[in-house]
């Protein structure tokens, strides 16, 4: 969260600077506000007012104390209030050990690595499906609904569903013993090289639905005329996918792709039901991480410095992401 | 280049029939317009012809080839969508190399070619510009350059003229004319715009609920109507039709308009029957009132458009429009004598509306 | 365009496999709610993918604490954590759609609130177990850890950028011709929105509650970390239910999935419309 941000004080200030004139205003002749336009600008500080406390109440607050603890060696283990910290105040030694965790680093390149595998599988998956249901067919709508289902599972709950279809005399295996004549006894879940990609199998699972759905949303977007007007002027299906659709839905596949690669470094749900973020720290991700170490070993002052280093470090991305869309 | 042959052309969506037996000849380098009010049949007849939508029951035929099987991207056929459809992510220039492109010619060929038709069609400023944003005269060239750049044998036009406000219709219509000529293709443009038809067209062929009423030169179909339908559709204010019954008087056929007179019917009536009275606002002639064999009628309303002036006129609830010219002296409660020139006048059968002097339709 | 034949087969083959795979997961977790404790862990060839001999002992077993067949008695019954999953959905979405309404109304006529818009989607990149150590300490100074509304009041803050992005396209999309001409009879500004936008605004406002409610719903993670005992939802309690003696509760669990996973479903297929628009903070509308 950007520093202007944090008080509600200092963003009336900045749009009072940045906009001046409420939109109703700019049509008036009269240079000082009239009073319907002053009701309109009390009324919008009243009502913005709720959401605006509850930030700083969730982000302020939070990340003030987070930075103050991060500073410290401090943890819940003897009873010692937060407050009392600075007892053991130690500058920036918690910074310093995050920097040579090995189990961190491994942690967040494993975060990267889902994201590297779920986010394109998904992404053409949903795509491929979206092209399929871009056309009426019979059943469409039937199928459409039913396709999306999976997204719309408690991901916990999902989590657990695959958590059963991985065990090693489950469905999974039945299904390839069925196929390939053997016995297969895998055991996904235990094995640290199958685990993750169970996982990665759950993620994709789940959330292929939503390319599908935003895809589909954007290639129905496409104006049917000019896909006719490119038939007619003798271009071939994929000729037309690669010079009108493709490109008129750029926007809509970038949202798509954002928006999975920020839920999938969030990934815990489905994951921590599965596998625990196990075995060992076979599939632990971030999120299990800074989970485990908060509430096995209670290092919290560390765990804050690990969640502040994700936050800024998010922050600085976001906030560039934001304004590079912004510009468009 | 090529002649388009339909014959028997057929659609039926569900119970709809939106185009019925269509039968049509359209010659090489011909410019028709397909009239008629929207849902009469004229964009799915178009559509059929594109390839897009393929037909109940008939043939479509480019010269003697039978097109039916020729998938639309195949047939020859450049069309210019009534939106235009102009791909609004490229430039200009990528617009109309676009179907080059498609068929995969040399990259030197394709600039050539680009730059020919962009010269042609006045669009050499724009070439390097995104196609989005730009003004809709421009849009509408590209539209037209975009197609014409593979060398089209036929030119469909769906309304491409809807969208422009009404002071910029007459400019278009002048272009689009121009640049029928300057290419030479067969042209078929549809338009539920009569005037657009009239100003345009070689020949045009008015539609109505799915079936072709009447094809011929736009004089032609203006002055002989096959039918009150013709008759209302094309010309503004539309042509007069009054309830009537003709007759004969001392051997010589006459046509009694209800409630307003007497007036020597076309030579080739015959018989006695309950009829339509038809007769063009600019055909009428306002006369004073004691004038033998004029109405007498009261001026209701006047509109002063211009150049011209049109008179309302009412009697006994049977009422005229009658064209001037600028400036004719007369006003609301007026009563005027009004003549019609016997030679103007045409007539229907009350009952089924066709004309009773009609001349076969050709086409 | 007509697609041929041989297209149209390859695309239901294709399509069909699909919802398949789709469907696999959900029927085999429903199959296993039905199914008697010998059929839970049956392998190889004994594996079945419908119950033979189906029964209720799973639900009665989650609902009413132990069963002939189940060698295991559980402390608590499902019931408490149904209820507290739906307190704590039900007034976490009341609060996010109340706050979320107000504060879109605000920006979308007034302009007010300046960064909020783009704090509200950092709010929402921003994983929650990165402010959980703090999020924790303050829930236990204030006393709310362990209950209902303790959770209701963090899932209205979690959600409440999809309520505000959600009605802000709804704020945005109406004509304000109708707002403008009750402001000419001289209504207060107030007045103008509770008399006439909102009522306008009450079909957009169901279902954007609705979509709310399932985000909550589906909550596992904070759950987990701000509930203890007596408050635990449906996910929380799911995982816990095994025991020392028999292992994994695979029908018992089961069993509380399905009824986990039947709300939310249902009503996703009901707002379908609005999926999209929610999911992508109404930067696309279908």
């Amino acid at each position: 969260m950007t520093p202007e941000a944090m008080t509600p004080e200092a963003m009336t200030a900045k749009a009072a600077m940045s906009d001046p004139l409420p939109a109703s205003a700019r049509r008036s002749h009269t240079p000082p506000e009239s009073p319907l336009e002053a009701e309109g600008r009390r009324l919008g500080f009243l009502m913005a007012l709720p959401t605006q406390l509850l930030l700083v109440f969730i982000v302020v607050f939070p990340l003030l104390m987070q930075l103050y603890i991060s500073l410290t060696a401090w943890t819940p283990l003897y009873g010692q209030n937060w407050t009392q910290a600075w007892q053991s105040w130690n500058w920036f030694e918690n910074y310093a050990e995050v920097m040579q965790d090995g189990r961190f680093w491994s942690a967040l390149w494993r975060t990267f690595l889902v994201i590297i595998v779920c986010v394109p599988a998904q992404f053409l998956l949903g795509l491929g499906l979206a092209i399929l249901f871009v056309e009426n067919f019979p059943g469409k709508r039937v199928f459409y609904s039913v396709l999306l289902t999976p997204m719309m599972v408690v991901p916990a709950v999902a989590g657990y569903m695959f958590f059963m279809l991985f065990q090693s005399g489950g469905p999974i295996n039945g299904i390839l013993s069925d196929l390939t004549g053997l016995n297969v006894t895998t055991a996904w879940l235990s094995d640290p090289s199958l685990a993750l990609a169970a996982v990665m199998i759950a993620d994709i699972w789940q959330w292929t639905p939503l390319m599908f759905l935003i895809l589909l949303a954007g290639l129905i977007g496409v104006p049917e005329d000019q896909l006719k007007a490119a038939t007619l002027l003798g271009a071939s299906w994929w000729q037309r996918f690669r010079t009108i659709m493709l490109p008129r839905i750029r926007t809509v596949i970038v949202i798509a792709l954002v928006i999975r690669t920020v839920e999938i470094f969030k990934i815990f749900d489905n994951l921590y039901i599965m596998t625990g973020g196990g075995p060992g720290v076979s599939t632990e991700t971030i999120s299990v991480y800074i989970y485990k170490v908060t509430l096995q070993n209670l290092e919290w002052s560390y765990v804050a410095t690990v969640a502040l280093i994700i936050l800024v470090s998010l922050s600085v991305v976001t906030a560039f992401g934001l304004k590079l869309m912004d510009r468009r | 280049m090529a002649s388009i042959t339909l014959s028997g052309l057929t659609k039926t969506f569900g119970t709809f029939t939106a185009v019925k037996s269509l039968d049509l000849h359209i010659a090489d380098k011909e410019f028709l317009a397909l009239l008629g009010p929207s849902g009469c049949g004229k964009s799915t007849t178009m559509n059929i012809i594109a390839g897009m939508e393929q037909p109940s029951a008939g043939t479509v035929r480019f010269d003697d080839r039978d097109m039916l099987n020729v998938p639309m991207g195949r047939r020859g056929v450049g069309f210019v969508f009534q939106n235009y459809a102009i791909f609004t992510h490229m430039s200009v220039y990528d617009n109309i190399a676009y179907g080059l492109r498609m068929r995969g010619l040399p990259k030197a060929e394709i600039d050539a070619r680009v730059r020919q038709v962009a010269e042609l069609l006045g669009l050499t400023p724009f070439l390097k510009q995104k196609s989005a944003g730009l003004s809709v005269n421009i849009l509408q060239r590209l539209a037209i350059g975009r197609s014409a750049a593979v060398n089209p044998q036929i030119f469909l036009l769906d309304e491409p003229l809807s969208n422009v406000d009404a002071a910029f219709r007459a400019v278009m219509r002048t272009e689009l004319k121009h640049l029928q000529r300057e290419f030479g293709q067969t042209m078929i443009y549809v338009t539920h715009d009569q005037l657009e038809a009239m100003t345009m067209a070689d020949r045009i062929a008015v539609m109505d609920r799915g079936v072709l009423q009447q094809v011929g030169s736009p004089i032609e179909v203006y002055n002989n109507p096959v039918n009150t339908f013709v008759a209302r559709f094309l010309g503004s204010p539309s042509m007069n039709l009054l309830p009537a019954r003709l007759g004969t008087e001392d051997g010589r056929p006459v046509v009694e308009v209800t409630g307003l007179g007497r007036v020597a019917a076309p030579a080739s009536a015959r018989g006695s029957a309950d009829v339509l009275f038809g007769i063009r606002p600019e055909d009428l002639t306002i006369t004073a009132t004691d004038l033998p064999g004029a109405f007498v009628m009261e001026v209701v309303f006047v509109e002063r458009v211009g150049p011209r002036t049109i008179v309302h006129l009412a009697r006994d609830g049977q009422e005229l429009k009658a064209i001037e010219g600028n400036g004719f002296p007369v006003a609301i409660g007026d009563r005027l004598g009004v003549v019609a020139k016997p030679e103007s006048v045409r007539l229907f059968d009350a009952a089924t509306g066709q004309a009773l002097d009609k001349e076969p339709a050709d086409g | 365009m007509p697609t041929r034949l041989p297209l149209q087969l390859l695309r239901y083959a294709l399509v069909l496999g699909a919802v398949a795979i789709t469907l696999i997961p959900t029927l085999w977790m429903a199959s296993m709610a039905f199914k008697p404790i010998p059929e839970w862990t049956a392998s190889g060839a004994a594996l079945r993918w419908w119950p033979e001999n189906p029964t209720l002992d799973n639900f009665r077993f989650i609902f009413g604490g132990s069963t002939s067949e189940l060698l295991v008695s559980l402390d608590r019954t499902a019931w408490r954590p149904i209820l507290a999953s739906l307190l704590a959905s039900t007034f976490g979405t009341l609060l996010a759609m109340v706050c979320g309404t107000a504060a879109a109304y605000a920006v979308s006529r007034f302009r007010a609130g300046g960064n909020l818009p783009l704090s509200l989607i950092q709010l929402r990149i921003f994983p929650p177990m990165a402010v959980l150590i703090p999020v924790m300490i303050m829930w236990t100074f204030l006393d709310l850890t362990d209950t209902w509304y303790g959770l209701a009041l963090i899932y209205g803050i979690v959600t409440l950028p999809f309520a505000f992005w959600l009605m802000k396209t709804f704020f945005d999309e109406m004509p304000r011709e109708i707002e403008e001409a009750a402001l000419v009879e001289g209504c207060s500004r107030l007045r103008v929105f509770l008399k006439i936008t909102f009522p306008m605004m009450l079909a957009p406002f169901a279902s954007s509650a609705l979509f709310v409610f399932i985000l909550n719903w589906s909550d596992y993670l904070i759950a987990l970390l701000l509930t203890t005992k007596d408050w635990v939802t449906i996910p929380v309690y799911m995982a816990s239910l095994s025991s020392s003696m028999t292992g994994q509760l695979y029908g018992a669990k089961a069993a509380l999935g399905l009824i986990a996973a039947l709300p939310p479903v249902i009503l996703g297929i009901a707002i379908q419309r609005y999926l999209v628009r929610g999911l992508t903070f109404g930067a696309l509308k279908q």
